[in-house]
């Protein structure tokens, strides 16, 4: 465990530089497929995907459409070999990818005006090109992004991020520090939590956390967390608006 | 000397590297929402749009003497308006709506569509026109070859695939529209119908700036240089494009047509899937007037007769300057959108 030893506790500096509370670089481009109706590619620090959304539409494969009033918002995610250290072939039905899938989904369910579309589909399709921690949080944030270009209603951004938090002993409990936007090797080393949020209300949309934390460090995680959900949506804001910005600029009246 | 190294500093700054294009913006956009609160001095109509941004969210106006249209929420304990899409905000009187950058296309009762039929049922069609959901087309909605005043019997229910296969194209106009926003077509005119002879694009759905727009004519007729005839181009409202050539049955069907030469005109032949010979000249004007309606796609300009027309001249003018060339995309495409812009 070299990772939480002497570093920080010296200089309180992370591994790549960062203070406890600094994002990574954040990058957003909107539109990038002319065939999709709405897609995406996000970059934080380097967890690199893309993503398309098609639909809503009417689902094609199976017999008989379903009934429901709403539509069902698909999410199917291919993590390229290419993309990690480890070069693990990942099925179809892997229970880690599967899972994100759903998380994913239900979020969207929710934030999304899907009762406007009854009987069909949206399908959205995550590449992750590149990974580097954070990976279901950069997926939430590039699926907003394709969503908004895709011009599918929705009563909020969803913004998410993770945090961490150093030193996982119980020992030296009065040095544990909130982490915000883990990168790959500590995510491997720290306990953390993906939170996302929809938005200045401050609801919370997406709580996951896979690793054990002491409870008393929880509360200062979360906050953290929603603090960095904000500034994620303003970023993200930022990139909508630059977009709509060269959109209107192209457009003849 | 010792050196101290002092504990980070418990608030710095959030990260934004000056290099960020996005850091002017996101702090400008307090000021944009104010220029977007000036709500009273936007023109009302279809055409006015607010030149301002709005993106999902956002709140439009707290006033409670606007409505709500669409592309816009309020939540249960507030009357605040807020935005659902990100786009320009349109003002019809008192209603306030956003019109969304881009989205899929949605029927409207009398849009020109073109649509490709993707499933055949025992008295209808299904037909996908790049909506949310499939479009109907009835058996009764169609005119069957042999007159008006011809009666719909058990035997055409058993041929329905004479008239229309899986993946035959067709022009249809909408007739209705279902609870769940579905549309029902039909091609009960001679204008409408199963298409042959040509070239099938699609362009990007409604909304923002490019795509096909709502306009006075849909179908028009090209007359073309060098000896290659006249061609027809259909303007579908989904954004759909069809591009043909011009047939003598198509003159035939603008004219006026009584009841009883209507007869004559609805034969077998409207329902043939067999193409008619197409001269090279021909098929290089048909291709030259697609590459340029995907400049203008890719321009981000909208696709109407006049457009196109511009662009197809732009585009002729070009070869005559520049020596004949394939392609129409990137350098050349952009001088086309100039020249059209220009106009």
């Amino acid at each position: 465990m070299p990772l939480d030893s002497s570093i920080y506790t010296l200089s309180a500096l992370r591994l790549d530089g960062r203070r406890w509370n600094e994002l990574r670089r954040i990058n957003g481009q909107i539109s990038t497929q002319q065939a999709a109706d709405g897609s995406s590619y996000f970059e934080m620090g380097n967890t690199k995907i893309i993503c398309t959304v098609n639909g809503p539409q009417e689902q094609k494969r199976g017999g008989g459409r379903d009934q429901s009033n709403e539509a069902k918002v698909e999410v199917e995610i291919g993590i390229a070999g290419f993309s990690g250290v480890d070069r693990k072939r990942r099925t179809r039905n892997d229970k880690r990818i599967q899972e994100m899938q759903y998380t994913i989904s239900s979020a969207f369910q929710n934030t999304l005006f899907t009762h406007l579309y009854p009987h069909s589909t949206i399908a959205i399709t995550l590449h992750v090109l590149s990974q580097d921690g954070s990976l279901l949080a950069a997926c939430l944030n590039a699926c907003t992004l394709a969503l908004i270009d895709a011009g599918i209603p929705m009563s909020d951004y969803i913004a998410a991020c993770t945090t961490g938090s150093m030193a996982s002993y119980a020992d030296k409990e009065d040095e544990a520090d909130p982490l915000l936007d883990l990168n790959g090797s500590e995510e491997q080393e720290l306990p953390f939590l993906t939170v996302g949020t929809s938005g200045g209300e401050d609801k919370v949309n997406v709580l996951i956390m896979e690793t054990r934390v002491q409870m008393a460090r929880l509360e200062a995680m979360i906050s953290v967390g929603l603090d960095g959900c904000k500034q994620i949506r303003g970023i993200l804001d930022g990139i909508v608006r630059a977009h709509g910005k060269k959109v209107l600029q192209s457009k003849v009246s | 000397m010792a050196i101290t190294i002092l504990p980070p500093t418990p608030a710095a700054l959030p990260y934004r590297s000056t290099s960020n294009p996005y850091t002017d913006t996101a702090s400008s956009s307090e000021d944009e929402d104010e220029d977007s609160m000036d709500i009273d001095s936007l023109p009302t109509g279809h055409q006015a749009h607010s030149t301002t941004i709005i993106t999902p969210g956002q709140t439009v106006t707290d006033d409670p003497q606007w409505m709500r249209g669409h592309g816009t929420f309020a939540s249960a304990d507030s009357t605040a308006i807020r935005s659902t899409l990100a786009g320009t905000l349109q003002k019809t009187n008192k209603l306030l709506s956003i019109v969304p950058l881009r989205a899929r296309y949605t029927p409207e009762i009398g849009d020109l569509v073109i649509g490709r039929i993707v499933e055949v049922q025992s008295r209808r069609w299904k037909v996908d026109v790049a909506a949310p959901l499939l479009a109907n087309l009835m058996l009764s909605s169609i005119n069957l070859p042999g007159g008006a005043l011809r009666k719909r019997t058990s035997v055409d229910e058993l041929n329905i695939r004479a008239f229309f296969g899986e993946g035959d194209l067709l022009v249809a106009e909408v007739q209705s529209l279902f609870q769940d926003g579905s549309a029902s077509l039909h091609t009960r005119s001679l204008k409408y119908g199963k298409l042959r002879n040509g070239y099938f694009m699609a362009v990007a759905g409604t909304g923002g700036g490019a795509g096909v727009v709502r306009a006075k004519r849909q179908i028009f007729t090209l007359q073309t240089a060098h000896g290659a005839g006249e061609v027809d181009v259909i303007l579908g409202v989904n954004g759909h494009i069809w591009i043909a050539k011009h047939t003598a049955e198509a003159d035939a069907k603008s004219e006026a047509v009584g009841v009883n030469r209507l007869e004559e005109v609805a034969n077998a032949s409207m329902y043939s899937s067999q193409n008619d010979d197409i001269s090279g000249e021909t098929r290089r004007e048909i291709a030259r007037v697609a590459g340029c309606i995907r400049a203008l796609m890719e321009g981000g300009v909208k696709v109407d007769e006049e457009t196109v027309r511009r662009a197809y001249e732009a585009g002729l003018e070009m070869d005559e300057r520049e020596g004949e060339a394939e392609y129409l995309g990137g350098e050349r495409g952009r001088g086309i959108v100039e020249r059209v812009l220009a106009g």
